[in-house]
């Protein structure tokens, strides 16, 4: 049948005689997850392309227009000339800039992004590496784009740019806090961090996380947007402000890294709420006659909570930032926190601490 | 009490974002009201104010223009010069018309000015950029236009049986 | 002239904790709308400690220039005073005009004034909820705002010709008779669009994000609001009546039902919410004058010269999509008047920008300045 787990078999079979036939098959344990890996990093860069196209098509047919169209067919081609039309743009660089951040901030935040990507199980099998810390790696990583947020700002000697990189970078440090605790109730009634083993629990209890734990998806949506700088929380670079933001003094390629890593975030983002809420690689309720292998149901979903993210950006206004920060403290932790305990509750009482 | 209203605020909130949420939806699966030019040219509406033409009499080969002024004097920025000589028959005709569409406002003050039905408004003709703002000064021959016959003036009627009563 | 601003504007030293304040310029180009509006803002951090706005990036001295114009040709200067909504501006020239020189349009007329200055009433208030939105951060109602506004421009091409500088309302009556078509397309206008003022209501006035950036933003308290010479909507969310149309109807405003929308606040939420039951009391009174409309004629005899009389001076106000409009007409004999000046909402609601601001952050500059509905060229003429 034709499913993720036999396609991944098939394909590491067929990898493993290329190494016996070339005669690195001792290296077997390196290379695979570096092939891997690889494999990973083309299809997210043109998921990614693709993404950005979904997102002009999205705001656009919300406004009544249509996207873009003329660009090859249905305008898909356009992040193409997009990309070409960055990497031929002249580089202008501050003269007074701090030389060696300057060009590594960029660097950073495309990177750190993509890392969360290793852990994303796509079908039963169709990981790069399925860590059995999952969901504490993710958390992790996505904690060093303060690291390029505050670098970029600060290595632009411009004071602007500093300014929206303190307030990017207080922003993204405070919603963490609920983003980790939107995931702990997952974590009590699982009790693992794998993500592969997440799903194979929703699977063995017959639904999705989601409908338990309503209100933990949405806090871990909105985190997850105000993480990627996103509007409604994009105070850090939105256009009718005055403070352009920390990517002010960057242009051309690296600008493209800045604006890349910022969808990345969306797609690991909602790959992880997808995965941990939604049941991953499980068909749709009632689906299941269809018989399609995993990866398709599991890009589905994330299609759905991308779409999600993007009907956030074009439907709601923006937050100022005190009340940004209002929010994030006095509204999504506490209910977090309250979430938590019931959830704790249940488990001690009615499950019986299962 | 303050927590109930916290909470109260909080449902409420989120109700209404879903409210907002519905409505983008809702238009994302709508038709779009966009219209594909150039692709895709609508007819402008037959009193649309596009370009000013001088129309040209193919019957009697000449301009119905007899340069009395009037557009002259009615334009308020000064853009229209002609001039005008009487012939042998004591009749008055034109002999150059010169238009600085530059500095032409598309007011319509010339059009209704005109006593003799010798400048006119033509709607299909809106597509008129130029690469050299010279070009901008027509001149007779560039404005010269004959009315096509489905477009000729009607015959004036009294105002009241022509306006229609209410709906 | 501006280094001589920057330079005399005083910069405080240090504060209670050694933070330096600065002067920040919001330039003559905004990535949003308003046009060229320039403001020289002052900040401590985030916080807004004065607004100076630099008016005159838009002056064309088209005062000056009307008195060099004939009364008619006059009228196709009102219509750039204030380009979206310029039906408004064409109505107070028309009106000056006559009632300087004792003409009175005939009845029906009247009615098609009333109806074409109501639909530019709605579309003037749906590019204002459009660019409102957008500062705030919410894009998509702009292009909801411009989708509706198409059709109402399409019925203005359809009768006078022109989509933004129509050269309608003429001294003395109209300047053409609407089409058959026109009255049974408005109607089924005014049907399609009734229920999407509920819509835009849905998508902006409960969301607890607008919410949050609107209330408490922005107050004008109701003495602040008469001190400062704000007018129209701004200060009718205050409270405070100054509708024109109640107060000095012209034209039949005072044989067609209409509530004027009253909000008590007077914050940026409240002037938000007056405007948009200002939509809603349009699309009636748009609908009255449907059904009392009659054939007549749409012009008085006029004489073949218009001149104004010696020594005549008029002040004729109304009400326009943005407040009070005022032309000010002095006549001197001849066809060409002695002196005219406008006196235009947005240029006396600017003045209280600066008050409305202080102690608030920079993201409420934007919001205040969005709910005030500033047009520039109307500052600026």
């Amino acid at each position: 049948m034709f499913t993720g787990e036999n396609i991944v078999q098939t394909v590491v079979g067929l990898l493993h005689s290329l190494y016996g036939m070339v005669g690195l098959s001792s290296f077997q344990g390196i290379l695979d997850p570096i092939v891997a890996a690889v494999v990973m990093f083309h299809f997210i860069a043109v998921f990614v392309m693709f993404l950005v196209w979904m997102e002009r098509k999205v705001s656009a047919h919300m406004q009544s227009r249509i996207g873009p169209n003329r660009v090859g067919v249905f305008g898909l081609l356009q992040t193409l000339a997009d990309a070409i039309k960055l990497t031929i743009k002249e580089d202008v660089k501050p003269v007074k800039r701090d030389k060696i951040p300057y060009y590594i901030a960029p660097i950073i935040a495309f990177v750190a992004t993509f890392m969360g990507m290793v852990v994303i199980p796509f079908d039963k099998g169709m990981v790069v590496q399925d860590l059995n810390i999952g969901l504490l790696y993710i958390i992790a990583i996505t904690s060093f784009t303060v690291i390029a947020i505050l670098t970029a700002g600060w290595s632009s000697n411009n004071k602007f740019a500093l300014l929206g990189g303190f307030r990017s970078a207080a922003q993204i440090v405070s919603y963490e806090v609920p983003l980790v605790l939107s995931l702990v109730p997952i974590i009590m009634i699982t009790g693992k961090l794998s993500l592969g083993a997440i799903v194979a629990y929703q699977q063995q209890q017959g639904y999705w996380f989601v409908i338990p734990q309503a209100i933990a998806f949405l806090i871990f949506i909105t985190s997850a947007t105000a993480e990627a700088n996103r509007a409604p929380f994009d105070i850090p670079e939105a256009e009718s402000e005055l403070i352009g933001g920390f990517h002010t003094e960057y242009s051309g390629v690296k600008f493209a890294m800045f604006f890349l890593g910022e969808y990345i975030a969306v797609v690991v983002s909602s790959a992880v709420a997808s995965t941990v809420f939604l049941g991953g690689w499980l068909p749709f309720p009632f689906m299941g006659f269809l018989h399609l292998p995993g990866f398709v149901w599991f890009m589905a979903k994330l299609l759905l909570v991308i779409y999600l993210i993007m009907a956030f950006r074009w439907t709601f206004p923006r937050l100022r930032v005190d009340q940004l920060m209002d929010f994030g403290w006095k509204v999504l932790i506490p209910i977090s926190i309250i979430n938590i305990l019931v959830t704790g509750f249940w488990i001690l009482l009615v499950a019986k601490g299962a | 009490m303050g927590i109930f209203r916290y909470f109260k605020n909080v449902v409420m909130g989120l109700y209404n974002l879903c409210v907002g949420l519905s409505i983008t939806t809702k238009y994302f699966f709508k038709k779009t009201t966009t219209q594909q030019y150039p692709e895709e040219r609508l007819p402008l509406p037959e009193r649309s104010r596009s370009m000013i033409k001088l129309i040209y009499d193919g019957e009697k080969d000449q301009f119905n223009c007899v340069a009395c002024m009037m557009c002259a004097k009615a334009c308020p920025n000064s853009c229209i010069k002609l001039e005008g000589v009487r012939d042998e028959g004591g009749k008055r005709r034109m002999t150059t018309f010169k238009l600085d569409f530059s500095t032409c406002i598309f007011c319509g003050y010339c059009v209704e000015a005109c006593g003799f039905d010798a400048l006119t408004f033509v709607s299909e003709e809106y597509e008129n950029s130029v690469y050299k703002r010279g070009s901008l000064l027509q001149d007779e021959n560039a404005m010269k236009w004959a009315r096509p016959a489905h477009l000729a003036p009607k015959t004036e009627e009294p105002a009241a049986a022509a306006a229609p009563a209410g709906a | 002239m501006t280094d001589l601003l920057l330079s005399q504007i005083k910069v405080s030293g240090e504060s209670q904790f050694g933070t330096d304040e600065y002067v920040v310029n919001l330039g003559p180009q905004h990535p949003a709308t308003h046009g060229v509006l320039r403001l020289i803002v002052k900040l401590d951090g985030e916080t807004v400690k004065e607004t100076i706005p630099v008016l005159g990036y838009l002056h064309r001295s088209i005062e000056k220039i009307c008195e060099n114009r004939t009364y008619p040709q006059g009228i196709t200067y009102t219509d750039r005073v204030d380009y979206v909504s310029a039906m408004s501006v064409n109505l107070a020239w028309a009106l000056a005009a006559e009632r300087l020189m004792g003409l009175e349009a005939p009845a029906r007329a009247n009615w098609l004034r009333m109806i074409f200055v109501e639909l530019q009433r709605l579309a003037s208030h749906l590019l204002w909820m459009g660019a409102f939105a957008g500062d705030i951060g919410a894009l998509t109602p702009f292009l909801y705002g411009l989708r509706e506004r198409e059709r109402i421009l399409d019925l203005f091409e359809m009768t006078c010709g022109q989509r933004l500088t129509y050269n309608y309302i003429r001294i003395g009556g109209v300047m053409i008779d609407i089409l058959p078509e026109f009255v049974p397309k408005c109607r089924a206008f005014l049907d399609y669009f009734e229920p999407k003022i509920d819509e835009y209501e849905g998508l902006l006035t409960y969301n607890p994000i607008f919410l949050q950036r609107t209330k408490g933003v922005g107050v004008i308290t109701p003495e602040m609001g008469i001190n400062n010479g704000v007018c129209g909507p701004s200060l009718r969310g205050s409270g405070i009546s100054c509708d024109v149309r109640k107060q000095q109807p012209y034209l039949y405003y005072d044989q067609v039902k209409f509530k004027e929308c009253l909000e008590t606040d007077g914050d940026c939420w409240s002037r938000y919410k007056v405007r948009m039951n200002e939509l809603r009391e349009s699309v009636s009174i748009i609908r009255q004058c449907l059904d009392r409309l009659e054939p007549g004629p749409i012009e008085t005899k006029l004489p073949p010269v218009l001149k104004g009389p010696l020594g005549g001076e008029i002040y004729s106000r109304i009400e326009s999509s943005r407040g009070e409009m005022g032309i000010y007409l002095v006549g001197d004999g001849t066809p060409k008047p002695y002196k005219s000046k406008f006196r235009c909402a947005s240029f006396s609601n600017t003045y209280v920008l600066d008050q409305l601001t202080r102690g608030w952050k920079v993201a409420d500059i934007m919001a205040v300045l969005g709910s005030l509905d500033m047009i520039v060229p109307e500052v600026d003429r």
